[in-house]
């Protein structure tokens, strides 16, 4: 028997090297501005309490301080606590907690909507009843129920956002799956014999991972502000604990005699999300441009 | 006086990395009445030509051109704008592959053309040129009312409506059955031979180029590789591409014999040079080849296992549930197919005669309403669209090891090394490609490595939908004589689904003729020009010979 597939070769020949063509990114200033602005909110996060001789929790100074008095560039509170410290430490908590609602959200928003979207019929019809019931309440009102049902606390109010936030995924996911899953990579892989979980996995999910992360960025600055609203409305940790809109909510009453006391930490919690929408923005606009 | 005529035409793209010179030094001329004929495989820069002829390509960026064109006596350069808004639509008028994209959906047939015919009359006058039978109700149709042969038609009354010196036509009959694609072939004829126009038709197809043209240039990398009469071009080719690629060319006359391929002097004189610059030896079986006494019987597996059936379909039937229809379409009416062991079947049939919903259904990818179907062994499946049917994100590698470890749970890295570059090298593709992914291969490549990924564990049955139709000849020549190698190799049944009669030949031992949801008719592909007795098979063999 003969095998020779360079007669195959020699044969007509005529194949070139397809060649991928590619942009330069198009990332623009602000976004850059807010890239940098994250890198360092995040690394005060980390470092925060080395930032500061001070505890966030007992009283280091004289009460009514305003900002730029000496060892106290933002002044102290009503009974004495460094509020720079505090809101150190309360952005820290802040990104933690919201870095992993919006990770389990996604992660959850993530499996539902592939499975929905992939496998389609009665599973996604039953998968995507159940989010809608979730789209159709509003969304901070349930988080408080569920966060006051729990007992408040930190914990509690990162489930309760946690289980008002995947839907917002599973609906994203489900659509781009549900187009993925019809396209004829998806049917050449059924074909070689590749199933279930893997076939998901590899054939259907990395076109959604882009715009499952790009959200994600976007969002974490959002899950920030409910966090802080949970908190301000007493659904938080319990005081002296330092998160910010406990902070906002507890400096309220000194507004016109100490304006810094409720209104720094507020600005934190603005910084904070301002900084992750032109990030997320900016992460957008660089995964468009690598073609992904 | 020339109609048209290019004067050492260079384009040069600089936008692009790196820079393609797409043109290159091109001379070509048309008279009045004259079909000149550009083909040329994909890349080979004959749209190029046909857009600039047409001045499309002023407002592109980073566009270098020099050397000049000259339509009916006016000097025009391909890069600027100037005088081309006299020139576009009134002298040179086009017909494209897709119409659609050309007609404007929101208006009636009747408006499209009457604005440029001049009114009702003209326009119904023009319908009946075109031989559009019940014309006064097309005028009233959409474009998406019609079919693509109807609204081929209207595009080329469209076109000659406006009385150009010269039509271009690109590409005009590509997304056409073979049928069809005949008739409006004939009609351009019979209206060139009326008006007189001069006409430049670019194309890939050499069968097409044939009977269209007078004068054929062959293109090849941007250059102009040969022209002369078609007579010329086609018996006596001078250059070795343009031997090449008539050789690669498929007829009723081609040998299926033998491997596809170019002349055998083309053949030697490539392996000599091989030899010279690379120090390759020559293997026997590339001489034997080349000295044309290799056979593909000499391919065939050793010890013939069992035979038996390698897939039945008996009385499948299958109908569609259409948007805004009430009632479900009927595709397949009752089909029986019986595919022995190691047999070759090509299913033949135009487009919606239902010969790729059979394919569909004995590859399991789609259920069908009632009937059985026994698969005796794996069944592998090869589509038209080689890049889609890859996932993109995946290298070569990645795709072929999915496969064998599917197909063998057991087996562990060291086993799907040796088994990807086995495959590899029956699809004749070199191992770097093992890390690229589909996007970075060409056409021809991706097609390889889509096979490659159905052999590289040997299925019983090979299901290859059209595996060749969108390739260019002596890369669909190539691909051909791998499933032909392969299928003796590995001792494969093979179904091939395909609307050419030429390239069922090739590769198969029985053609069933499809149509209407039906196996209307078996012959033996030997005899196939013959034993074609229906009249839909008659008309089919009649495309091609054309």
């Amino acid at each position: 028997m003969l095998s020779s597939p360079e007669i195959l070769r020699l044969g007509t020949g005529g194949c070139t090297q397809g060649r991928a063509h590619r942009t330069a990114s198009q990332v623009g200033v602000a976004e850059k501005v807010a890239g940098v602005a994250l890198i360092v909110l995040v690394l005060v996060a980390i470092v925060s309490p080395l930032l500061s001789p001070y505890s966030p929790i007992v009283p280091s100074g004289a009460p009514y301080l305003p900002p730029g008095s000496s060892g106290h560039p933002f002044g102290t509170d009503n009974i004495g606590l460094d509020l720079a410290t505090r809101i150190a430490w309360g952005l820290r908590t802040s990104l933690f907690a919201a870095v992993i609602v919006t990770a389990v959200s996604a992660l959850c928003g993530l499996g539902i909507g592939l499975l929905a979207g992939a496998v389609g019929g009665w599973l996604d019809n039953a998968l995507m009843r159940i989010t809608d019931l979730f789209l159709a309440f509003p969304a901070v009102i349930v988080a408080m129920a569920i966060t006051a049902a729990l007992g408040p606390g930190l914990v509690s109010s990162m489930i309760g956002i946690s289980l008002v936030w995947w839907p917002l995924y599973a609906r994203l996911v489900r659509g781009e799956a549900a187009r993925t899953a019809r396209s004829l990579h998806v049917e050449a892989a059924r074909v070689a014999g590749t199933r279930g979980i893997r076939l998901l996995v590899r054939h259907v999910a990395p076109p959604v991972l882009p715009t499952v992360l790009v959200t994600a960025s976007l969002d974490i600055g959002a899950v920030v502000m409910t966090l802080a609203a949970l908190s301000f409305l007493g659904l938080g940790a319990p005081a002296p604990a330092p998160e910010l809109g406990s902070m906002a909510a507890a400096g309220l009453p000194f507004i016109l005699t100490a304006w810094w006391i409720p209104v720094l930490p507020g600005i934190a919690v603005g910084v904070i999300a301002l900084v992750f929408n032109y990030a997320g923005d900016g992460m957008r606009s660089f995964l468009r441009a690598k073609g992904v | 006086m020339d109609v048209l005529s290019i004067n050492d035409l260079s384009i040069r793209y600089t936008s692009r990395v790196p820079h393609v010179l797409a043109v290159d030094g091109v001379n070509l001329s048309v008279e009045p009445g004259q079909c000149v004929g550009v083909v040329g495989e994909s890349g080979s820069g004959k749209s190029t030509i046909g857009a600039a002829v047409q001045g499309l390509l002023t407002r592109e960026k980073g566009l270098e051109s020099s050397g000049g064109i000259t339509l009916a006596g006016r000097r025009l350069d391909p890069a600027r704008e100037e005088g081309w808004g006299a020139v576009r639509g009134h002298l040179v008028t086009t017909i494209f592959q897709d119409p659609m994209s050309s007609l404007d959906p929101t208006m009636t047939i009747g408006r499209a053309l009457g604005r440029v015919a001049g009114g009702k009359e003209e326009a119904l006058r023009w319908l009946e040129d075109v031989e559009i039978r019940r014309a006064e109700s097309v005028l009233r149709a959409y474009p998406h009312e019609l079919s693509g042969g109807m609204r081929q038609r209207v595009m080329i009354a469209l076109a000659l409506s406006r009385r150009p010196a010269l039509l271009i036509a690109d590409e005009p009959t590509t997304a056409l059955d073979v049928e069809v694609q005949a008739q409006i072939l004939r009609l351009l004829k019979r209206e060139r031979d009326g008006l007189g126009f001069g006409m430049l038709f670019i194309t890939h197809d050499l069968g097409v180029a044939r009977t269209m043209s007078d004068d054929i240039a062959v293109m090849s990398g941007g250059r102009l590789v040969e022209r002369g009469t078609a007579r010329t071009i086609f018996d006596t080719p001078r250059e070795p591409y343009t031997r090449r690629l008539i050789g690669s060319r498929l007829t009723l006359e081609t040998d299926p014999k033998r491997p596809l391929g170019p002349p055998q002097d083309v053949v030697i004189e490539a392996m000599n040079e091989a030899q010279r610059e690379r120090g390759r030896e020559i293997s026997p079986v590339a001489r034997a080849w080349a000295d044309g006494d290799l056979q593909w019987s000499d391919f065939d597996a050793p010890s013939p296992e069992p035979g038996g059936s390698a897939l039945v379909l008996t009385e499948v039937t299958k109908s569609f549930r259409t948007r805004g229809a009430r009632e479900p379409k009927s595709v397949l009416r009752g089909v029986d197919l019986k595919v022995a062991a190691r047999e070759s079947v090509a299913l033949v049939g135009e487009s919606g005669s239902g010969k790729s919903t059979i394919l569909r259904i004995a590859a399991g990818l789609e259920a069908a309403d009632r009937g059985t179907i026994e698969r005796n062994g794996d069944v592998q499946v090869v589509f038209q669209d080689a890049g889609a049917s890859l996932t993109p994100w995946l290298t070569v590698s990645q795709l072929l090891t999915e496969r064998l470890r599917s197909a063998n749970p057991g087996s562990d890295a060291t086993d799907h090394r040796a088994a990807c570059a086995l495959a590899l090298e029956r699809v004749a593709l070199d191992p770097e490609v093992l890390h690229a992914k589909p996007a970075h291969l060409s056409g021809g490549q991706r097609q390889r490595v889509a096979i490659a990924r159905a052999i590289v564990v040997p299925p019983r049955v090979l299901l290859c939908d059209e595996p060749t139709s969108a390739l260019d000849v002596s890369v669909a020549a190539t691909v051909l004589n791998i499933i032909n190698l392969l299928r003796r190799e590995l001792g494969l049944a093979v179904v091939f689904v395909t609307h050419d009669l030429a390239a069922a030949r090739i590769i198969a031992d029985r053609v069933d003729i499809v149509s209407d949801g039906r196996i209307i008719e078996s012959v033996n592909a030997d005899r196939l020009a013959n034993d074609i007795t229906s009249e839909y098979g008659r008309r089919l063999l009649d495309a091609v010979l054309a």
